[in-house]
Parts: structure tokens; sequence; C-alpha cells
């Protein structure tokens, strides 16, 4: 009964943490990191008018996490020139991915068709990474909304990996992993991502081993971004949530660990 | 065929086979011939011993806890892999093994999936596990289902079942992604046994905290040679013992070498990446 | 009968696209790209597979009674939103998408939410330094949690160094030990299913 009662009360604390957190709509600065900052020189020293490959490789699901990381690259992206192709290897992915690139693409006077394309869902992902590697516009022959693939110029010349400068992985699980076992180990594509925080350990040894290129993780990845992008979004707007969550996380270990302490003192003691 | 052939193929007509693989083929072969040296030889040498792992020695209790309890057993393969995952076929092998155990104990066995084809194979190995211990008819082909393909969907469903079925064990055995916590703290929550294994290595961070016991990375593969006995499997693991020394070795080699390299100023210190 | 056909055909594909690796030869390419374009088309037959267990095994539990309003809901949305899909088409502002992005995707985001709840709550229960490796774990722990946070370069310079020492040096180096296990484990797997050894896949037996 007491642990029941504990739980209500710790989930409660959560809740009303968070609330005020987000109700405030204060903004924490934050250091860019070295990390950060790769993946955005990636993409800044891409030439003008680069192709990149765009796959929304997440879930519904992660969407609050997942929508700053998104539109922070996009953003960048859009803003270099550079022409973006979208596609989704998870079927949630699809429309949200499709509606991020437009949302961003407005932003930024870019028109469908021309400066960038939605390619839309093809399932079982590994198929898809290893059948784009053969030839995308047979994978994709007609794009998401229906278009023959010939009829984009977005997509004029890009028939395989080796016509685009890198795969960019907006992801929440370990969809990317795949993308550098047979993307990047077999065709040689280069691989960058952003990813939910929950996920930047297990690239860790990608990246230091150089099969990914670079990465940017989470909301407080997002956060940096926006600061090198100059366009403040979801990233800074969740930070205050984030930092508060992790020192009640923090608080909870400490009493947690003071009720054992003190337990095992008053059964040794009788 | 010798490496030199190869070339020479290679030489005449590039495109039958791409030298830069070459190091990737012979890592290949040197596998393939210490499994099955491993695994064909292994009648002169005994029975290879696996050590003790503890989540697996409680597989025995997990199941008599629930017959005691007159509570059904949960077992779910997690939502991130599909039948081709080695992961899941490890842990058909052990669904076989513990539904032999509940068919002779008359535990009721459930099995919620993500995935259609996960399901059906899990209903043959049930059905077989079931006819094999004389029980056919206390095999419930409705309790092995899918539910959802959603990752969340999938989270919700089982955490549901955990929530009304009030399971006295759940065996969390394959490919977890970040539903993984969500259904290790339900299950903690109804009071069940939990044994939970995985290939990822996040969510087993996740699972030692709320789970009973973990198996580790490749003790999840040793588990069903090491419930069942079956010399194949155990030959397995010991074929991966092997390769695991001489990745070591070639792990030394190389950083002997690439230190050699450093200290005398040599450029040519790459040769073991591929 | 059957098994040993499908043993063959497991046996012949392994071969033929293990050799086709390694291969860039348009013939071998070709095989490569046929049989990837047959394994999509397989998993949509199997998604079918799904749908229509799914269909029975709910109605038949609704028959008997167990969890009938979970049942009753889920075939409510299984049957629905083709419907919804079908008359209203799936484009930018159609009915199908409003469902999509107001109903499933807050319900997915609330599940997904519950983790952070439950982080909290397996924190306090389960985060004990009950031993010194547990104690140096959770001092561990707490600076990864400071470095993520806001307050993390601000409280201390070396918080953040301190923390990404400890990601890349002994959390990565036990991380790959760990993968490569589990790498190794895979590769010994695979080959059983390809040579035949291991059966499991087939539903069992021997």
């Amino acid at each position: 009964m007491n642990r029941v009662v504990s739980r209500h009360w710790i989930f409660l604390g959560l809740f009303v943490l968070v609330a005020l957190a987000m109700g405030s709509g204060i903004r924490l600065d934050t250091p860019v990191s070295d990390r950060t900052a790769e993946l955005y020189d990636f993409i800044e020293s891409l030439p003008e008018g680069s192709v990149l490959l765009v796959s929304f490789d997440h879930e519904a699901s992660s969407l609050p996490e997942i929508r700053p990381i998104g539109q922070a690259l996009l953003r960048h992206a859009f803003r270099k020139n550079h022409r973006l192709i979208g596609m989704a290897l998870l079927a949630e992915g699809t429309a949200i991915g499709y509606r991020l690139m437009q949302q961003a693409a407005a932003e930024y006077g870019k028109e469908y068709g021309k400066d960038y394309a939605y390619l839309g869902f093809k399932p079982q992902y590994i198929a898809a990474i290893l059948s784009m590697g053969e030839s995308i516009p047979a994978t994709f022959p007609k794009d998401y909304l229906g278009r023959p693939y010939e009829s984009l110029k977005a997509l004029d010349g890009v028939a395989t990996y080796a016509d685009v400068a890198g795969v960019l992985s907006i992801a929440d699980g370990s969809l990317t992993t795949h993308w550098m076992e047979y993307g990047r180990a077999r065709y040689g594509v280069r691989v960058v991502s952003g990813v939910t925080a929950a996920m930047v350990t297990t690239y860790d040894p990608y990246l230091a081993s150089g099969q990914m290129y670079a990465m940017m993780g989470g909301l407080r990845g997002a956060a940096e971004y926006e600061d090198l992008i100059a366009r403040p979004g979801g990233g800074k707007r969740g930070m205050l949530a984030q930092t508060a969550t992790h020192l009640y996380v923090i608080v909870l270990i400490g009493l947690g660990n003071l009720s054992y302490f003190l337990a095992r003192r008053k059964k040794e003691t009788s | 065929m010798s490496g030199s052939l190869l070339l020479v193929i290679a030489a005449t007509d590039p495109a039958w086979f791409d030298v830069d693989k070459l190091p990737v083929l012979i890592a290949a072969i040197v596998s393939i011939i210490v499994i099955f040296y491993a695994t064909y030889h292994r009648s002169r040498r005994g029975k290879f011993q696996v050590r003790e792992i503890a989540g697996l020695k409680a597989v025995e209790d997990a199941i008599g806890r629930c017959t005691e309890m007159a509570r059904p057993l949960l077992f779910t393969p997690g939502w991130g892999g599909d039948i081709q995952r080695p992961t899941t076929i490890a842990s058909m092998n052990i669904l076989a093994h513990v539904a032999e155990k509940t068919a002779r104990y008359d535990c009721r066995l459930v099995y919620p999936t993500h995935d259609p084809v996960i399901m059906t194979v899990a209903q043959e190995v049930t059905r077989e596990a079931y006819a094999q211990t004389g029980c056919a008819d206390r095999y419930r082909q409705d309790d092995i289902s899918y539910v959802t393909s959603s990752q969340f969907g999938y989270a919700a469903a089982v955490d549901g079942l955990i929530s009304r079925l009030k399971p006295a064990s759940v065996f969390l055995l394959g490919t977890f992604e970040a539903e993984s916590l969500i259904l290790a703290e339900t299950g903690n929550n109804v009071g069940a046994i939990q044994i939970a294994g995985t290939d990822s290595t996040i969510q087993l961070s996740f699972f030692i905290v709320a789970c009973d016991y973990t198996l580790i990375g490749e003790e999840l593969f040793a588990a069903s040679g090491y419930l069942s006995g079956d010399d194949s499997i155990l030959a397995s693991v010991r074929a991966q013992d092997m390769l695991k020394v001489l990745i070591g070795l070639l792990l030394v080699v190389a950083v002997v070498w690439n230190t050699i390299c450093e200290l005398t100023g040599a450029t040519e210190q790459s040769w073991w990446s591929f | 009968m059957n098994r040993r056909v499908a043993l063959v055909i497991c046996f012949g594909f392994g071969v033929v696209m293990f050799a086709q690796y390694f291969s860039q030869h348009p013939l071998a390419r070709g095989v490569n790209q046929a049989v990837l374009e047959y394994w999509q088309i397989i998993f949509a037959f199997a998604l079918l597979l799904g749908v229509v267990s799914f269909f029975q095994n709910n109605v038949r539990q609704i028959r008997h009674g167990s969890d009938r309003p979970y049942r009753i809901v889920s075939l409510i949305g299984l049957l629905a939103m083709p419907v919804v899909a079908v008359i209203g088409r799936i484009g930018a502002g159609s009915p199908f998408l409003w469902i999509f992005e107001n109903v499933q995707a807050p319900m997915q985001s609330t599940v997904f939410a519950l983790l952070a709840f439950f982080v909290a709550s397996a924190s306090f229960r389960g985060f004990r330094a009950r031993s010194v490796p547990a104690a140096i774990l959770l001092g561990a722990a707490i600076l990864i949690l400071l470095s993520r946070s806001a307050i993390g370069g601000p409280l201390s310079g070396w918080l953040p160094d301190a923390a990404d020492w400890i990601r890349h040096q002994p959390s990565m180096a036990a991380r790959r030990a760990i993968l490569i296990g589990i790498g190794l484990g895979s590769l010994t797997t695979s080959l059983r299913v390809i040579v035949g050894i291991e059966r499991t896949w087939l539903g069992g037996g021997k």
C-alpha cells in the first residue's frame, strides 16, 4: 500500500513540475556541444544546391521531441538552398515528415517539385535501403503525391546514393543503424542523424568509429541547433521542463537512497 | 578459392567480385569455418558447459510460481524485431521450452506480439510443445495473438493485458525499443516476477533496473541451449567464444601495430579497417 | 516433405544472397533487386494475415465476453479507418489524416510520455547504492543527468567534460563489448538458420 501511494505522489510531482515549467515560458541558454556543431558544419559546408535524402524514421509517439529536431535541421537545409528528398521508413512518419517539410519549405519560399520532393513510405526498411542503393527511381516510381519520379525537377540526376551528399535520418529508434549497416557499409553513402535523447548513447560507438558522420540528439540538441541557426523553437521551449525533470529525478534518487540507508541502519541497530 | 585466384577473376571481369570486400569475405569464411568446426566436431570434446546464468535458473521457478498462484504467464518478444531477427529466433527457442513446462503444469501462457508472422510461428512452436508433452488439449490459440504493429499501441495492449490478467510471471525476451520500461514497470506494479533479455544496450539498462533477472547480450542466444541442452546450440555458443578470442587477438595486434606506427611516425596503419 | 522444401529454399536463398553481396556484376545486382521487391510483396501479405487474425480473435473474444469494451473499440478502429480512407482519401485535410493527427498521434505520445513517469518511479525504487559498484554507477548517472540539462555547463566547467568521458570511454567500451557479443550471436544463429540446424522458424520440432 505504501509503495502505491509513493508512486502516485511521484507521478503527481512530476506532472506539476513539467506543467509549471512549460507554462512559465522561460527559455534557458544551452552552450553548443561539439557533436551538434559537427552536424551543423556538415550541412553548412555542403555546396549550395546539394542533394540531401531526409528519412523520417520515427513514429507519431515521439513527435514532441522529433518536431523541434526535424524543424531545426530542415530550416537549416532550406536556408542553404539544398535540394531535399524526403521519405519515410515507418508508416507513421510518412504524413508527419511530409507536413514538417511542407511547413519548413513554406518559411523559405521553397517550391514542391523544384526545391524539394517527398517520396513517401516504403515498407520493409532493410529492403528499401538496399533497393535504393540499386535505384531510387525503381524503388519509388512515384512520389507521395502520385507524380512520376521523372517529372520532378528536384529529383533530376538522382538515381542512387552516389548522387546524394548524404542521408539525414531523423529517428526515434534503431532504424539509423540499418542506414549505416546497409546504406553506408554497402553503398558508401554518408549518414548523419537527428535522434531522440534515448538513442544518443546507442549511436555513440558508430559516431566514434566514423560509420556515422555526425549526430544531434534530443531536445537539448535541438535547442543547441536552434541557437546555431538563430531560430528559437520547440527545443529551447522545452529545456526548462527537461532540466527541472532531471533535477527532480536526482532528488528522487537521493530520497530513495536516504530511505534505504535509514532503513538499513534501523535494521542493523535492532 | 584463394585470394590470388579471386584477384585474377576481378582483374579479368571487375564486376564479378568486388575486391574492396575481400576482407569481409575472409572474415566471413573464417567465422563459418569456426562455427562449422565447433558444431560438427563437438562429439570428441564432450558436452560444452555454459556457466550459470541467474535469469535462466529462475525460469523454472517463474513457471512454478504461475502454477501455485493460478495466474497466467505472459511472454512477449518486444516490438523491435521480426522473425528474421536472430534475437527473435532465440526468443522462440526459449518459448518452446517455456511452453513445454506450462503445458505440463497446466499453466496459461499468454503471448501478445506485434508481428503476424511471429504470431504464426509462436502458435506453431507452442502447439508443437503442447503436443510433445501429450497435453494438446490444453493449447489455446487465442492466447497467442497479434495486437498491433504500432509501437505504443502494442505497449498499451500488453500493458492492458498485464493489468487485467495480473500474471505471476512476465518474460520480456526479444528485441525491445522504448516500450521496454513501460512493460517492465507495469509488470512490477502487478507484482510479477520478471525475466528479461534483449539485444538493445539501451533497453538493457531499463530492464536491469525494473526486472528481477536480465539476460545481457549473448546470454539470450545461449539461453536456448542452456535450457534445452541442445548440442548444436551449445556448439554455437562455443563457436561464439572462439570468435571472441580471435577478435580479441585482432584488437590486441591492431592496438600494438597502431602504437608502434604512431611512435615511429609510419603512415601505413589502417590495414585492419574495412 | 514441406519442411524439407522450406529448408532447401532457405539454404538456396541464403547462399545466393551471401554470394551476391560480394559482386557488383549486373546479374548479382539484378538478383538482389528482385529478392528485395519480393520481400516487400510478402510483407504486405503478412500484414493481411495479421489483420484477419486480429479480427477473428477479437470477434471470438467478444462472443466469450472477455474484455468486451476494449475489443469493440479495437474493431471499430480497425474497420472505420479504411472506410474513412476510401471515402475521404488520405491527403491533406482529409478526415483520415485528421483522425491520425488528432487521435492516434496524441494517444501514442501519451503512452510514450508514460516513460517519463516510469523512469521517475523506477529511479526512486531501483537506484540504490547497495554496493561500491552501484554507488559508482549512481554517481555516473547523476553526472550524465546534470550534463544533459541546461544547468550542467553553468554549474561547473568540468561537468560536461566528465560526462563526455564517461559516455565515450567506460560506457562505450562496455557497449561495444555487448554489441560484439550480440553480433556474434546473430551470426551463429543466422548461419544455423541458413544451413537448417535451427528450425524454430518452421514452427519448432526437429
